[in-house]
């Protein structure tokens, strides 16, 4: 197993005593951007723990660089680490907080200050960087804590949970940073738990549940997996009726119907969406139908999770 | 500044925290206050010497030693564990082993100086300016040793045990209190044994003790004693406390680079 620049985990499984917290588990993680997406507890922590090298596998193999991480520091070299854990030496400010994780990268004297600098510059703390850490607000702390992952350049970032507590500007100029880290050649590798969240950041996901990979790929891609689980279409006409009616021909199309709720509205399931998308501009031009608006609500990360979870 | 020294330093620092501070200065001047207090209550029958041997085995090596080589010692590790800070720490590009080094050092550090100036304000309470003829060198002079086994065994603990603390104040408190006084060869597994084997006038002040009935060790134990009496050479103490040194900072060191140390996340 050596698998330069990327993560590699191979049948991986990680037992807590009696209890499993991760499950024979393959991937590899390439560079670019790549999101961890799952509940509370599904095995997200515990495969950050392992890729950063703070706990072993108890099976199988994981390959971070090329190398076995566990207290690898050939690895950790080339390795950051924001963790989820809202921990710090609280008497430091957010500047010695920094230089002190330099410091432990090996960095001295001029080099060591103008990394700092930079790290401190890049995720925005510069007009703050000098008060204590105690007196940090969520926000703040979370940017300290992506600072001290970055002051030493590393190959492969991880960041946990990375934008909790962050307002809604502060999370859009740090999703800009980690897609601006993954475009600078980083493998970077972000967990989360919230859906939304994770759409807006990659297209590029892992999805874990109970300990579990369920999938791995595109979100698109992975919808595709699912060929058992009709896809939802939904239209607005004004016309819903004959629009139904046209639709039910078309032998993609598994079933049409329109919500009680909502009149304008006709909602169809297809088990080859790619074919009935295809077809559709055919259908609503022959008909003459005026369609407002087009949704595909299967096509996003709250579906695919959904089905995942419940197959 | 090396990564290692940034270490020992922020160690030190852990140590002089305006919590720990307190502690370590309320220990320092405790023995020669109990002393001033003693020689006022003693009036003319105050005999100064024996005071100062009877503080600096009981109070100062009985005591303070080891409460500070339990706390500091244990603190090394427990303390980045339960502050959870320890994640950045292990994922930082230096050996496992040399970060517990460099802090355990800082700890041994910290309790050699405190411990020492406790013992010297102890004499100076006694004896004033006065200190010829007081032991006090050979006081000073293995307070280090003692600090550096102490030390080891406590972070040796630190690195097993998921409570050192509870764990190294039965030993300090329970053991080291009991079995130097135990008959037999049982006083080859104490380290203060071996310390007061080092500094005689803490071993004739214990004995002295023991035969008037006091510190606990009982008829049983002078009759047992007088039937198989065993004594520490001088030259086995020498060896003993640096083997017993380094065999317990070689396993703390060597569980700390093998072993898992991460702390809880929080719910989110």
């Amino acid at each position: 197993m050596n698998v330069d620049n990327t993560i590699h985990f191979e049948h991986v499984s990680r037992w807590y005593g009696q209890v499993i917290g991760l499950n024979d588990v393959s991937f590899t993680i390439p560079k670019g951007l790549t999101a961890l997406l799952g509940p509370n507890g599904a095995g997200k922590s515990t495969m950050l723990k392992l890729v950063t090298g703070q706990i072993k596998p108890t099976t199988g193999g994981i390959a971070v660089l090329g190398e076995q991480p566990f207290s690898n520091p050939r690895v950790a070299r080339n390795l950051g680490y924001c963790p989820e854990i809202d921990n710090f030496y609280e008497d430091m400010t957010g500047r010695q907080f920094v230089e002190l994780m330099a410091t432990l990268s090996g960095y001295k004297g001029q080099d060591k200050t103008q990394r700092v600098q930079n790290s401190i510059d890049r995720v925005g703390m510069s007009d703050r960087c000098d008060r204590k850490l105690g007196g940090y607000s969520k926000g703040m702390r979370q940017r300290i804590k992506v600072a001290q992952a970055i002051v030493h350049d590393p190959k492969v970032l991880v960041l946990d949970e990375p934008l909790n507590g962050l307002d809604p500007l502060g999370r859009r100029d740090m999703v800009n940073l980690y897609q601006q880290f993954a475009e600078e050649g980083m493998c970077v590798l972000i967990s989360s738990h919230i859906l939304y969240e994770v759409e807006q950041i990659t297209d590029r996901i892992l999805v874990m549940y109970k300990g579990r990979l369920l999938a791995q790929g595109g979100i698109r891609d992975i919808r595709k997996q699912i060929d058992s689980h009709p896809h939802r279409i939904t239209l607005t006409t004004d016309n819903p009726r004959k629009l139904a009616g046209a639709l039910l021909l078309d032998d993609t199309v598994i079933s049409a119907r329109m919500p009680q709720d909502n009149h304008r509205v006709v909602e169809v399931e297809t088990a080859q969406p790619e074919k009935f998308y295809s077809n559709l501009a055919d259908i609503i031009l022959d008909g003459g139908f005026e369609v407002d608006v087009f949704q595909a609500p299967d096509n996003n990360l709250e579906a695919v999770f959904r089905y995942l979870v419940s197959a | 500044m090396t990564a290692d020294f940034r270490l020992f330093l922020n160690a030190l620092k852990d140590v002089l925290s305006s919590r720990r501070i307190f502690v370590a200065l309320f220990l320092m001047v405790l023995p020669a206050i109990i002393g001033l207090i003693w020689k006022s209550a003693a009036g003319e029958r105050f005999e100064a010497l024996e005071s100062y041997n009877t503080l600096a085995a009981g109070l100062v090596f009985g005591f303070i030693l080891t409460i500070l080589s339990v706390i500091y010692g244990t603190g090394v590790l427990s303390q980045e564990l339960e502050g959870r800070t320890i994640v950045y720490l292990l994922t930082r590009p230096i050996p496992r082993w040399r970060i517990l080094l460099a802090k355990y050092l800082g700890a041994w550090l910290a309790i050699t100086v405190t411990v020492s100036i406790s013992e010297v304000l102890l004499a100076l309470a006694m004896f004033g300016t006065k200190l010829s003829g007081v032991p006090l060198m050979s006081d000073i002079k293995i307070i280090p040793l003692g600090a550096a086994a102490y030390g080891a065994l406590f972070l040796l603990l630190a690195t097993l045990l998921s409570k050192p603390l509870s764990y190294g104040l039965l030993f300090a408190f329970g053991w080291e209190s009991w079995v130097p006084s135990l008959p037999g060869g049982f006083s080859r597994w104490s380290i203060m044994a071996y310390l007061r084997t080092l500094a005689p006038h803490l071993q004739e002040t214990a004995e002295s003790t023991t035969e008037t009935g006091g510190g606990g060790g009982g008829d049983i134990s002078e009759i047992l004693m007088a039937f198989n009496p065993v004594s520490i050479p001088p030259i086995t103490a020498w060896f003993a406390i640096p083997i017993i040194t380094l065999v317990c900072l070689g396993l703390s060191l060597y569980f700390f680079s093998v072993r898992e140390y991460s702390p809880k996340e929080e719910a989110s």
